[in-house]
């Protein structure tokens, strides 16, 4: 059977056995989405390559962790393995004192590693929802839930971050933030997408 | 704080998901996370709910050299049996080698290594690299109940690595995967390895197969669907494990 055949979780599966080729397989279907996930989330080339790689070799070594069914839900391999790149990203962005870090070179590294025209934060927010076909669901959510919601999962913003960039009270921030996870679960056990 | 109310879990385990739950409290969270299976599923289930926004990231290509890193670093015995790179010759410099002499020296390095090889190899290694004998090696072929030849199992006596190579076609277990043991004369068996389903796998070995196997007479191959199990399963395969010198 030829690599091309085999679905993202058989190569996973591949891949807890020690299986190489499917591992190097599972990189070549994903990086670009995950490296996307990355970038987004760090702001620079360099550091989203830097995750990148230790996502994949953290992949590699725990590729046997992978379940696809939590408490009788099915778990896409992909979201399994955008979970281990942002969890990667996050202890990268806790490494790093971002405030330090945005004064060197400018507010905008945002914008200079993922383009210009870059979807901010929100508008992803969007799309996945219209993916999920959750938006009407999640519509019910004050644009602030949404935005803060949007600021800690694209760019593993910390409360306080989020608080910051919004101009919003610290104690709002985090019940925005609350309710906008609470919503979201609802929204999608009523679609019956996720446990 | 013992973290038993539902509520707090699930809370603790969303702002872990999203990334927001930080410092002290995050770092506790996670030494928990290794202890209490309840907390590990709650994180899962809000990861995967979690995972499904994250595919509105829009995508972009990595360049080449991150796969060159990952490859290298995953590739241990690829990377084991490559030549080794060129020494860079700046050390040298304080000890005023000149270039001519480092090559008079690999010369008569060389001249040695054909008339003398004893001098930079095993008395085996000669043997071996002359054809006149096999590596010294632990091996093992591993047959189904009606003995038909199905894995072959070789590992290098001083080496600390094992490969399993397939031989004959084998069916994937209903659950789980197949995993290698070696079954010690006394004392419990102990898990050697996974087993690839078609061609061959190379795995790390804890030790050396002289550590590991001297002692062991017979090696199984059980489906286990536990990912660390403690004790062997039904046996689907089996073979007697032999030394080779």
């Amino acid at each position: 059977m030829s690599l091309d055949s085999l679905t993202l979780q058989q190569l996973i599966a591949r891949t807890a056995r020690g299986d190489h080729a499917c591992f190097a397989q599972v990189y070549a279907r994903t990086q670009a989405h995950l490296f996307g996930v990355a970038l987004r989330m760090l702001g620079r080339e360099q550091a989203a390559e830097d995750v990148l790689q230790e996502a994949f070799v953290s992949i590699w070594k725990s590729a046997g962790s992978y379940r696809s069914e939590v408490n009788g839900q099915p778990v896409q391999p992909m979201t399994w393995l955008i979970a281990v790149v942002r969890n990667k990203a996050l202890d990268a962005l806790r490494q790093r004192t971002r405030r330090a870090e945005s004064e060197l070179p400018g507010d905008d590294a945002l914008d200079d590693a993922t383009g210009a025209s870059a979807p901010s934060a929100l508008d992803l927010l969007g799309e996945a929802t219209r993916a999920l076909h959750i938006e009407a669901c999640l519509g019910a959510l004050d644009g602030s839930h949404r935005q803060s919601l949007a600021l800690a999962y694209y760019q593993g913003l910390s409360h306080s971050e989020v608080a910051q960039q919004m101009g919003a009270p610290l104690g709002s921030v985090k019940a925005w933030i609350r309710r906008g996870l609470d919503k979201l679960k609802a929204c999608l056990a009523a679609r019956g997408v996720a446990a | 704080m013992k973290y038993t109310s539902a509520r707090l879990v699930e809370h603790l385990a969303s702002t872990y998901a999203l990334g927001t739950l930080a410092g002290g409290a995050r770092r506790r969270f996670e030494r928990l996370l290794q202890e209490r299976a309840d907390l590990r599923l709650a994180v899962a289930e809000w990861e995967s709910r979690l995972g499904l926004l994250g595919q509105a990231a829009p995508p972009h290509a990595a360049p080449p050299r991150v796969w060159a890193a990952v490859d290298a670093r995953t590739r241990p015995l690829a990377a084991a049996s490559a030549p080794a790179r060129p020494a860079p010759l700046g050390w040298l410099k304080p000890a005023s080698f000149s270039l001519g002499g480092v090559a008079a020296g690999l010369l008569a390095a060389s001249v040695l290594f054909v008339l003398v090889p004893g001098l930079f190899i095993t008395a085996d290694r000669a043997a071996m690299l002359t054809g006149q004998r096999l590596p010294q090696s632990y091996v093992g072929l591993l047959t189904d109940a009606q003995g038909d030849g199905k894995l072959l199992v070789s590992s290098l006596r001083h080496g600390t690595a094992m490969t399993v190579k397939v031989i004959g076609p084998i069916t994937p277990p209903a659950q789980g995967r197949l995993v290698l043991w070696a079954v010690p004369a006394q004392g419990p068996a102990f898990v050697l390895g996974p087993v690839p389903l078609t061609g061959s796998a190379t795995s790390q070995l804890p030790g050396t197969s002289e550590q590991l196997l001297s002692k062991v007479q017979k090696l199984v191959v059980t489906a286990e669907t536990d990912t660390a199990p403690t004790a062997p399963g039904a046996v689907v395969f089996s073979g007697n494990c032999a030394k080779l010198w």
